[in-house]
């Protein structure tokens, strides 16, 4: 379960948004919408750590009754999905899925566990594939794979289908949903196109009431 | 090519070049030197940016870069010799309290047989210049948020740096890299100023040769000028076997999974170059300062002991035919380079408009080839067929053999630049105005204007520092400051070469003041000019 309590976020000592508050249940997907420059994807990086020195955080984030804010961003288990796939172009696909999984696995461990995950995405066989060589669609999909095969504890979403060309939108947000509720954990959703938000909490993040 | 004996082939000079007495030590010095400044200075490169980037001591990298470049490297050589000889202001610094000595230490701390401090000099300079290449390749990566993917996926900042963004760096920087390495490896002036003396590297003793009355030592700097461009095209392909070793082991690494990483090594490590590298530089240039004002400084004492401008006078005096011939063919062969490479690069955007075809690999290639090729290889070469013109010695000569050097280093720069240039500026300024030229410099050029600004300054610093092109090209006839401050650095006066050493460094840095200056000053009411 992913808490977010009062959270606010402070730049030039003043806060971008009025005080946030959501609980998140496994397998649910919220959603922050709200206009450009209001502190949407600010928010997902404080999130994950990764808030810049000009803001400041208050509030708390708790994932499964931890508060996840002392601890730098490579352990807090939350994994993250940017518009862009950012597939590392150097390495093949099944070497981007591998970077993900965890050190203790044995190597026939993570050969399985890759094919497995390329079978669920419609995308068998694709392990040795140059990562340049993958339609829009299909890079999105690997980037979800490679999220959840980190196993993370809470995922966020930045605006994720902004850059997918309406077709594929639908496919990719079908996708990314079903996943995301089959792997049963809590989801952060930004965006600022309404028809991105699936059921559940939407938030406006700059009308929310204080 | 050399390698024609008197008037037939022979094998003789290169018999002779092998038996030369102190040749493997000439060998060792170079190759050590050579190779493991390169190294030296790729590996101290990729450790600040894996454990340092964006931190409080990169912005100071960051400041100082622009300067660090602009010192010219003989005058940092004498700074640096004039630092930390034995009789230099470091030593000075500890004794006699803590060292106890009261003359100078016979130490070879500098110049020294193995090519050691040639290698520290040679690192010193070419870590800003890699660092300022890899920022610019960098901009073609999306660090930022490759960082967050990787750190969100639980590795460590620095491994996320080598593991995934470094591999994707190298490519890019792979060029400059060679030409750092034939560099190193063919380098004269800071090897005659701080480099091993009996025996120097190899390229200084065929200069030697090719300098010597005799001329029957021609031919045998021809053969060894020979063996350098074969060495350099030799280390160059254990650079790539390297790389290739490397990006193997990588890969059996890269899917195993470990995320953790101890930094505190490494980013002691860092912290400790950058303030060396920036520490040196300042300490050689206060140095220098400090001499060109002594009248006797004697050893251990901190500071001299008696005061005096009358070295700057007869400096100035003297400096002033050199002073000028630097400026006349920098700002010449400079002006001529952003031209000519502003013309290349416009044109490649015209043909890749028109869907043409832009064979820029191959261009890329050529225009680097005189960055790549080592100076002292083939640089008499083209005087003996510029003389069989009689074209050598003019100063049109000169400022092309300038400009040969100069237009990659220009394009170096301001490439990566001018083709992220957002086109789409240019488009819409044609609909408003649809007259070509106007949109180019109303608009295309002003918005360019610090980089343009930017890449005359290093072009011109290039210009300033080339020692064996103004040597062979002018066939002796042209001073400029760089040869004069060569020249006299190896025996004479300190206090004498500290000015003209000063002399060599405040030349482009003026040019570069002026280029961080003016943009600020005509754009002062615009924020998103200030970047």
């Amino acid at each position: 379960m992913l808490k977010l309590q009062a959270v606010q976020i402070i730049h030039n000592k003043e806060p971008l948004f009025p005080p946030l508050s959501i609980d998140i249940k496994p397998g649910e997907i919220a959603s922050i919408m709200g206009p450009s420059g209001c502190g949407k994807s600010t928010l997902l990086s404080a999130i994950s750590g990764n808030l810049a020195d000009v803001f400041s955080l208050e509030g708390d984030v708790q994932l499964n009754d931890h508060s996840v804010l002392p601890l730098p961003m490579e352990k807090r288990r939350i994994g993250i999905l940017f518009q862009d796939d950012l597939l590392f172009p150097h390495m093949s696909i099944a070497e981007n899925l591998a970077f993900a999984l965890p050190q203790a696995l044995l190597k026939s461990e993570r050969q399985e566990k890759i094919a497995e995950a390329l079978k669920q995405a419609g995308l068998s066989d694709f392990e040795k594939r140059d990562p340049g060589t993958l339609s829009g669609g299909q890079r999105a999909r690997v980037s979800l794979l490679r999220s959840l095969l980190a196993e993370p504890k809470a995922l966020l979403l930045d605006e994720p289908f902004s850059k997918l060309d309406q077709e594929l939108k639908d496919q990719i947000r079908t996708f990314v949903f079903d996943t995301v509720r089959r792997m049963n954990i809590p989801a952060l959703l930004v965006s600022h196109d309404v028809r991105d938000c699936p059921e559940g909490q939407v938030i406006n993040l700059a009308k929310q009431e204080g | 090519m050399p390698s024609i004996g008197s008037n037939h082939f022979s094998l003789e000079p290169w018999t002779r070049l092998f038996t030369h007495p102190g040749f493997v030590n000439s060998l060792k010095a170079t190759l050590v030197s050579g190779i493991g400044a390169t190294l030296l200075s790729l590996s101290i490169t990729f450790l600040l940016f894996a454990v340092s980037y964006q931190t409080r001591f990169w912005k100071l990298l960051n400041q100082t870069l622009a300067p660090l470049l602009a010192i010219p490297h003989a005058a940092f050589a004498i700074g640096f010799l004039f630092l930390v000889s034995p009789s230099g202001w470091i030593l000075r610094l500890v004794s006699p309290d803590l060292t106890g000595f009261d003359i100078p230490p016979d130490w070879n701390i500098t110049r020294d047989a193995w090519g050691f401090s040639l290698m520290l000099v040679l690192v010193l300079k070419e870590v800003p210049f890699l660092v300022l290449m890899s920022l610019g390749a960098l901009g073609q990566l999306d660090v930022k948020r490759s960082l967050a993917i990787g750190r969100s996926l639980g590795y460590h900042r620095v491994l996320v740096w080598v593991k995934i963004i470094l591999p994707q760096l190298y490519p890019r920087i792979r060029l400059s890299l060679f030409a750092i390495l034939a560099y190193s490896l063919s380098v004269v002036d800071i090897a005659q100023i701080i480099g091993p003396t009996v025996p120097p590297t190899l390229a200084v003793q065929v200069f030697r040769w090719f300098n010597d009355p005799d001329l029957v030592s021609r031919l045998l700097g021809a053969s060894g000028a020979t063996l350098i461009l074969l060495l350099v095209v030799g280390a160059i392909a254990i650079l790539y076997l390297l790389e290739l070793a490397l990006r193997w082991l990588l890969k059996r690494q890269v899917t195993r999974g470990n995320r953790h990483f101890h930094v505190f090594f490494p980013n002691l490590l860092s912290k400790l170059f950058i303030i060396t590298l920036v520490g040196t530089s300042l300490a050689a240039i206060t140095v220098l300062l400090i001499w060109s004002f002594t009248w006797r400084w004697r050893f251990p004492d901190l500071f001299p002991g008696s005061w005096s401008l009358r070295f700057w006078g007869k400096g100035l005096m003297q400096v002033q035919d050199p002073i000028w011939n630097t400026v006349k063919t920098g700002i010449t062969s400079s002006l001529l380079g952003v031209f000519l490479v502003i013309g290349c690069l416009e044109n490649e955007l015209r043909l890749q408009r028109a869907g043409k075809h832009t064979n820029t690999p191959t261009m890329l290639w050529l225009t680097y080839l005189p960055l790549l090729i080592p100076q002292i290889a083939f640089l008499f070469g083209v005087q003996v067929t510029l003389a069989a013109f009689r074209l050598d010695g003019h100063w049109p000569s000169l400022v092309w053999s300038h400009l040969l050097f100069v237009i990659p280093y220009v394009f170096l720069s301001l490439g990566p630049v001018y083709r992220s240039y957002d086109q789409r500026m240019t488009d819409v300024a044609l609909t408003l105005c649809g007259s070509p030229w106007r949109v180019f410099y109303r608009i295309k050029l002003p918005m360019l204007l610090k980089p343009i600004l930017f890449a005359f300054a290093i072009g011109f610093s290039v210009s300033v520092a080339q020692y064996l092109p103004t040597l062979f090209m002018g066939a002796g006839r042209f001073d400029t400051i760089t040869t004069e401050a060569v020249n006299l650095a190896s025996g004479s006066d300190r206090r004498i070469v500290a000015v003209y050493a000063l002399c060599q460094l405040l030349t482009p840095l003026l040019i570069f003041l002026s280029a961080l200056l003016i943009p600020r000053f005509v754009f002062r009411n615009r924020r998103e000019m200030q970047g």
